[in-house]
């Protein structure tokens, strides 16, 4: 990337059931938090992530409530809400802002707050980012997607529903000494086996589990000589939306393009990346973004997880913090959240998720069950 | 789904219309207003004809609000003999009996109703063919 954009301060809540605190209020807490990690007091631009808010009947045009809750006067501010690709896309949104010149140092949140919602209307929310005449309408949801994609998995590739364990256990193994995760234990096989089903073959353990949550950074323009961890390439791809595709085709497109283009403008290429931050908000978007980066061949995500390959000492340690499944699904805010995780390890600052010598990191998430991908080179 | 989208979609929801280009061809379901193939803004409708097979399905046991009354109840991936593949709840049939390769022809059913007093949507599913057709 010829004009780097730095990250100069971030923040993050815990992932959690946030009774005492409303949406405002939590994008706010990190919000400052990035301010104070990066010893700022002033923004020329507030970018706000969030993916159901005004959906679920809370707040709309949430930048300019976090910038006036934070008496940030005289700043321009954007809300970003591109379903679970809110939180890439509001970073691109603030790349693009800087390389401009329009701005130098801009606020970017990321907030969700889920547990207002009983489950059955979070559920139809949530479904808002699919095909809202032709597939939410007619009972479909990014859960039922995904169980009907799990299934196609598994007898295309002929391959037991028990080697899903293996994903969630992955991120249950680094969730469990995140001090922000929603989940912070081990998974264990007969754990896992007595999940309940919800959609079959799919069962609660294949889903990340919805939480209130916010994330933040500080932007700016890279000074030739900062040691501080850049955006090194980023890229945006959309593709022919329906969950039909990635059910029928197993694979995702725009994630493919979308990190073939963040590798190439950042000079860099995947044999590069220290670790790998990739979406997953249910298994099968997990497995599918496994090998539609190349951490994989088709059909053998799981394989390659049972292996071992996506831990912390592995080749290619993957959700390095728990993920969505352990750490817990923010949608609006997951992005941001991913981002502040890989900038953690690549400080070295990610004390028992620490990946050793990290100094390259890819983060990608997905919005409309895959039509949307956003990827981030960090180095 | 409010009166008014119910209304406007009722030539694809309960006779399955939807568009062929008339520049290149391209089949499209729902109808479109713009082919995305070629760009162009001219269309017959087309009418598909109700067949197609399962390509795959899955047993839903907690559904999104509006539909909890059909718990459990199959949703699946259609292929239409046209080629197009469409997200559907599969009826009339054991959720457990259905499989990959059912030929399956398009039925209109209720699909949600929103509350004791809201609309009642009907449109297609996808029952198992008779035998003697």
């Amino acid at each position: 990337m010829k004009n780097r954009i730095e990250i100069v301060g971030v923040g993050m809540t815990r992932a959690a059931e946030e009774w005492e605190l409303g949406l405002l209020d939590i994008a706010i807490k990190a919000a400052g938090m990035a301010l104070d990690d990066a010893k700022c007091d002033k923004v020329d631009a507030v970018v706000v992530a969030n993916a159901l808010g005004g959906a679920l009947g809370d707040q709309q045009n949430l930048a300019l409530h976090v910038a006036s809750g934070l008496g940030l006067e005289q700043v321009e501010t954007f809300s970003v809400s591109c379903d679970e690709a809110s939180g890439g896309s509001a970073v691109r949104l603030a790349s693009a802002l800087i390389v401009s010149g329009m701005h130098e140092t801009i606020l970017v949140v990321g907030a969700e707050k889920t547990s207002d919602a009983l489950p059955d209307m979070l559920e139809t929310v949530r479904a808002a980012g699919l095909d809202s005449a032709n597939e939410t309408s007619f009972g479909f949801s990014p859960t039922i997607a995904a169980a009907l994609g799990m299934q196609q998995y598994l007898s295309t590739y002929k391959l037991d529903k028990e080697l899903f364990f293996h994903i969630a256990k992955v991120a249950h193994a680094h969730g469990a000494t995140n001090r922000n995760a929603m989940f912070r234990w081990t998974l264990e096989p007969a754990q896992y086996n007595k999940s309940p089903i919800v959609a079959t073959p799919l069962s609660v353990c294949d889903n990340a589990p919805p939480c209130d949550g916010a994330a933040a950074l500080v932007v700016k323009k890279a000074s030739a000589q900062t040691s501080r961890v850049c955006i090194l390439g980023s890229a945006n791809v959309a593709v022919e939306k329906g969950i039909v595709h990635p059910i029928t085709r197993l694979s995702l497109p725009a994630a493919t393009e979308s990190a073939k283009a963040a590798w190439s403008e950042s000079g860099c290429d995947r044999s590069a990346m220290s670790f790998f931050e990739l979406h997953d908000s249910n298994a099968f978007l997990a497995i599918l973004s496994i090998e539609a980066v190349g951490l994989a061949e088709p059909g053998e995500a799981l394989m390659r997880a049972a292996a071992g390959d996506f831990h912390l000492k592995g080749p290619s340690p993957l959700w390095t913090f728990g993920g969505h499944k352990s750490r817990g699904h923010a949608p609006g805010a997951g992005g941001i959240y991913q981002i502040v995780e890989a900038v953690l390890g690549l400080r070295g600052d990610a004390g028992e998720n620490q990946v050793l010598n990290a100094d390259k990191a890819m983060v990608q998430c997905l919005g409309s069950f895959g039509a949307q991908a956003v990827t981030h080179v960090l180095g | 789904m409010q009166i008014a989208k119910s209304w406007r979609r009722q030539p694809s929801n309960l006779r399955l219309e939807g568009t062929r280009c008339t520049a290149c061809g391209h089949l499209a379901f729902p109808a479109t207003i713009r082919c995305r193939q070629c760009g162009q803004a001219e269309f017959d409708v087309y009418q598909f004809t109700g067949f197609g097979e399962v390509v795959v399905s899955s047993i839903v046991y907690e559904a999104p609000r509006d539909f909890g009354e059909h718990v459990p109840y199959c949703a699946a991936v259609v292929r239409l003999e046209e080629g197009i593949s469409i997200a559907t709840m599969i009826t009339d049939v054991d959720p457990e009996d259905v499989s990959p390769g059912m030929p399956v022809e398009m039925v209109t059913r209720r699909i949600a109703a929103q509350g004791d007093k809201g609309p009642i949507l009907y449109a297609y599913k996808f029952a198992p063919l008779l035998e003697n057709q």
